[in-house]
């Protein structure tokens, strides 16, 4: 044992052995600073954008899953040719009008929740509406997006006879409506949604009682490229009242959109004269297999005041 | 041979390990990395703050055994309207695929101004959307308490990244694109 010790010592007393020593000790010191051990490694994860499906909040009169990106802004002007294009040239095919017009602006009060209010002047109607993405499912084939709508109407104005004398803040004149949205893309080309809808009040004639309608809407568009899509939608009967004079048809409407880096160009055939969404839900006042349809399209405009 | 020189002589040698310097992107500050691009209706520019990576070197020379490599996650970019960032992403970076770009080089030229700053040069390899370019980028390092403060200026064109640029009219963007990097660095503390 003591024979074993001394022959440590020595060992380390020898001046070469000790330098060696210290040059090993120190270069396990430094080994974590010296370049081929770089320690930098990403410790944060990678930026998961919001899933949206398809490009425009909405496809005609009903909505899509997509929101905007929180503080954008939704300029909306919409118009509907009461003529049909049956009007032939004397009327240019719906374009001398009249027209029912909409114009509305959205907020995106978070990344998920979309809070619009919009006037049209079909019954001087008055809407706010919310829509909020509740669910995103990531996957690489059947992406999934689930949101609901809910809003109010107020036709301030009635045009309708029966009810002139009705004060406009009857609470007859108030429509409510709840839709719930789900959509898909499939290989980032076709979008597939099913929109059932329900509206509670759908004539607003009636001071009595009330009338209900549930619709199940469903709407198809395909990205032809970045900058072109075209796209159908169709809004069924499914039970409730159906009898509204002028809207006893189930809406369709098919069209093409453009879209550019802040607008959406929508223009497109419809059988609904109607453009707000309590009134469009009630249904449209042309039956397809009539094959008359009305011009209308949809401008809007994203907006930001500050980034 | 005298061996106390020899000692004292690793030993100096190795300090200069000891002092080796690899900086880390610093966080905590206000990094910015922007895209410009001149297009003809308005002109639109992409920030973010999701810089990351590291510069290295050896001793007190810049140019000893360097290393760089900073990466910026393409996903975070803003321009400003959720719409045309979902262009950029989906049509252009397809950052599904590529959610990173990336230079990875070393340093070729340094030299110091008076008022201790260094003008530096670096080449290596720069990655964008799938394909790698050799390029040169100059760049200033400021010294700051704990590190540097790094700013650049260079162009890339986005068809060499086999980038497809937009040429209808409302969509059409320059084909060179300038990025503009302006962040910070500071020492590596392996204890944080």
């Amino acid at each position: 044992m003591n024979r074993n010790f001394k022959t440590t010592f020595l060992l380390f007393h020898k001046p070469m052995t000790v330098a060696i020593t210290f040059f090993f000790l120190l270069l396990s010191f430094s080994a974590d600073l010296s370049g081929q051990e770089i320690k930098w490694k990403r410790d944060e994860p990678l930026t998961q954008p919001e899933l949206q499906l398809f490009h425009s909040p909405h496809v005609v009169d009903l909505p899509t899953a997509t929101t905007l990106k929180k503080w954008d802004l939704e300029f909306e002007i919409s118009h509907r040719f009461v003529p049909t294009l049956g009007s032939g040239i004397e009327e240019l095919y719906g374009f001398d009008g009249p027209v029912n017009m909409r114009l509305a602006l959205g907020l995106a009060l978070s990344d998920r929740l979309l809070v619009t209010i919009g006037r049209s002047n079909v019954s001087d109607n008055m809407d706010l509406w919310a829509k909020y993405k509740f669910i995103q499912f990531r996957h690489e084939h059947w992406p999934l997006l689930a949101a609901v709508k809910v809003g109010i109407g107020w036709n301030s104005q009635p045009q309708y006879q029966v009810i002139a004398d009705r004060s406009s803040t009857d609470s007859h004149n108030f429509q409510f409506f709840g839709q719930l949205i789900v959509n898909t893309l499939l290989n980032k080309k076709l979008g597939i949604g099913v929109v059932p809808s329900y509206l509670y009040n759908s004539d607003i004639r009636f001071s009595d009682r009330t009338k209900d309608t549930f619709r199940l809407g469903v709407y198809s568009q395909y990205y032809v490229s970045p900058l072109w899509s075209v796209y159908m939608e169709w809004n069924p009967y499914i039970s409730g009242y159906n009898l509204l004079v002028e809207q006893e048809y189930n809406s369709f409407s098919y069209g093409i959109e453009l879209e550019t880096g802040g607008h959406f160009f929508k223009v497109f055939l419809t059988n609904n004269k109607f453009l707000n969404s309590s009134q469009s839900l009630a249904g449209a006042d042309i039956a397809v297999k009539d094959n008359d349809w009305r011009i209308g399209f949809m401008i809007t405009r994203l907006l930001r005041f500050s980034r | 041979m005298n061996y106390k020189k020899l000692i004292l002589l690793l030993t100096c040698g190795l300090v200069s390990f000891v002092f080796s310097g690899e900086y880390h992107v610093n966080k905590s500050k206000s990094n910015l990395v922007k895209f410009i691009s001149d297009a003809p209706l308005e002109d639109f520019e992409g920030i973010t703050d999701k810089i990351d990576g590291y510069i290295y070197w050896e001793g007190e020379n810049m140019l000893s055994q360097s290393q760089v490599y900073f990466e910026v996650d393409l996903n975070s970019l803003d321009t400003g309207i959720g719409l045309r960032n979902r262009h950029m992403r989906d049509n252009y970076l397809e950052t599904d695929k590529y959610p990173l770009t990336h230079f990875k080089g070393q340093l070729t030229t340094a030299a110091q101004s008076p008022d201790n700053t260094y003008t530096v040069s670096a080449q290596g390899v720069m990655f964008i959307h799938g394909i790698e370019k050799e390029i040169m980028v100059g760049a200033t390092l400021s010294p700051v308490d704990d590190g540097f403060r790094i700013q650049s200026e260079f162009i890339a064109a986005l068809t060499d990244y086999n980038i497809e640029v937009p040429q209808l009219m409302f969509f059409k963007i320059d084909e060179n694109m300038q990025l503009k990097l302006d962040f910070y660095v500071k020492r590596y503390d392996k204890n944080e």
